[in-house]
């Protein structure tokens, strides 16, 4: 019989769909791993088991009365503890939300129960998702299942998203990404995950870092599985001000397997350049399987992608300062202490270096969509490291030494900036074992190319099958 | 380039913003700050000049 919890959700539809499982088994099984590996990997922090139970047992009688079924009917989900769920605590990893409890569901949340998907919990994350390292000093830091004998970083802020996906958990996790929180916690874990274009799924209801830096989607352990539930998220939302008209393609159909003639700009300076030599010669390699594939890849710069650092901290730490304001006058305390110094910075930035910041993103803006004239994705590695230990603060790259946290978080943000859609998806692993990750990114609005070369890379290539080894 | 920032300037600064933060805070952030401010102050490297922010944010 299938391992129900690492089946891919197309599996698990398809064998819902026939009968050949039953939504409480699905359910039922996740729950049991949960409840055997969670004490240590530390992924949620909410768990709602008997929500999910009942949910799964109404999934059940639907099948049984040949009731008309969701796209995704029956496949437990994890939610990012940012995500509004009605009439259950959303923390923000916080402890000033610790008791906060919506009264209505995040507008992808509703989307995705509507097409079956039935949540589980909610996952740990990053304080206010302000850090890309998965750390969390009030719900513990979630542990890196990919090595048993010392606790590494999971990648954040999307921690718990990450983890328990790459742990067999739940199927699917959503996060959300303001400079990197669904790839960077994709590459650590071995996941693929996509960041949409900026507007592409609604932000209605999800606790903000940065409005205009953040954008939600979902991590898997496929890009066909990213591909299926990003389609029954994606779409107009009046709730979300930000929030696209066009229409939302079939990004299924999209996933062709074929890349002959695709145009691939391998994004050297600056990105691969900073790679660890594994990581470096992983995405090089997955550069020449694309070649083989019958894809054209040449080299790519984007010329001003070095301030691409000042002027997203212009805008964050501004936009996230503006949101914690109130709290940070009066519940300091109550923050990690790293969370809210970072908050406090923002108090030094000034209009004008807001205004210069927003200068900055249109420049970049206006040079990836230059690289994507010529490319129809470009790649580059969405780490330049595997996963540090938890208490690692400094790193090496291929340019020089780097605080973790700045080296995490380097190769995502430029992304979050300039709006442009970028898929996570795992290209090899290192000697001690570690994945590493790389991401292509693709013209506004046109995640399906970007979806369709991830996909076709997993088609020639097994890292996406392999497994942690979890007591 | 940016200028060492001391402890008045954050008071002033932080005050400015509406936040009353003591000077052992802002002393334990300042090289921080001026870590952020120098990083910042790349941004006057860019040909901005005629480029218009991206205040609108809204790709469609």
């Amino acid at each position: 019989m299938t391992d129900l919890t690492f089946a891919s959700v197309s599996d698990l539809v398809r064998m819902i769909k026939t009968k050949e499982v039953s939504p409480v088994e699905v359910v039922r099984a996740h729950l049991e791993r949960i409840t055997a590996l969670d004490g240590s990997l530390k992924t949620f922090i909410t768990l709602t088991e008997d929500a999910a139970l009942a949910a799964a047992r109404e999934a059940e009688a639907a099948v049984a009365a040949g009731r008309p079924l969701g796209a995704l009917h029956g496949v437990p989900l994890g939610l990012k503890d940012l995500y509004d769920t009605a009439g259950v605590r959303t923390t923000g990893g916080s402890k000033i939300l610790a008791e906060r409890v919506p009264s209505v569901d995040a507008t992808v949340v509703r989307r995705l129960r509507e097409a079956g998907m039935i949540v589980l919990g909610k996952l740990n994350m990053v304080e206010f998702a302000y850090g890309p390292e998965g750390l969390n000093a009030h719900y513990g830091h979630a542990r890196n299942p990919w090595d048993a004998r010392v606790h590494r970083m999971t990648g954040g802020s999307s921690s718990g998203s990450g983890a328990s996906v790459a742990a067999g958990l739940v199927p699917v996790a959503l996060g959300s990404d303001t400079g990197g929180s669904i790839r960077i916690p994709c590459s650590l874990c071995g996941l693929a995950g996509i960041k949409p274009t900026y507007g592409r799924v609604s932000r209605a209801g999800v606790l903000p870092l940065s409005w205009s830096m953040d954008h939600v989607g979902p991590m898997t352990r496929s890009v066909a599985d990213s591909a299926l539930v990003l389609g029954a998220m994606a779409g107009y939302d009046a709730a979300d001000p930000t929030s696209s008209v066009l229409p939302v393609p079939d990004y299924l159909a999209a996933l062709t397997g074929d890349v002959r003639g695709l145009r691939v700009g391998l994004l050297r300076s600056f990105f691969l350049e900073s790679a660890a030599p594994e990581v470096r010669a992983a995405v090089e390699a997955a550069a020449r399987t694309l070649e083989k594939a019958g894809a054209v890849v040449d080299e790519v710069a984007l010329p001003s992608i070095r301030q691409v650092a000042a002027g997203a901290l212009a805008v964050v730490a501004t936009e996230a300062l503006t949101y914690h304001a109130t709290w940070l006058r009066t519940r300091r305390a109550d923050y990690d202490p790293e969370v809210s110094t970072r908050l406090m910075l923002g108090a030094f930035v000034t209009g004008v270096h807001y205004v210069r910041g927003q200068q900055a993103r249109a420049l970049i803006r206006q040079e990836v969509d230059h690289a994507l004239a010529r490319h129809d994705v470009l790649l580059a590695p969405a780490t330049p490291i595997p996963a540090p230990g938890v208490d690692e603060r400094q790193t090496t790259l291929g340019d020089g030494p780097s605080d973790v946290r700045s080296a995490l978080i380097r190769l995502t943000r430029p992304f979050n900036f300039s709006g442009h859609p970028a898929c996570s998806v795992p290209c090899g692993f290192t000697a001690g074992g570690l994945p590493i990750g790389m991401q292509f990114v693709g013209r506004p609005f046109d995640e399906a190319t970007v979806l369709c070369a991830g996909d076709a890379y997993q088609r020639t290539t097994d890292w996406h099958t392999r497994r942690p080894v979890l007591a | 380039m940016s200028q060492p920032i001391d402890l008045d300037t954050l008071r002033r600064s932080a005050r400015l913003a509406g936040f009353d933060w003591s000077d052992a805070d802002l002393e334990a952030i300042r090289p921080m700050v001026a870590a952020s401010l120098r990083l910042l102050a790349g941004l006057e490297s860019l040909p901005l000049t005629d480029v218009e922010p991206a205040t609108q944010y809204r790709m469609l």
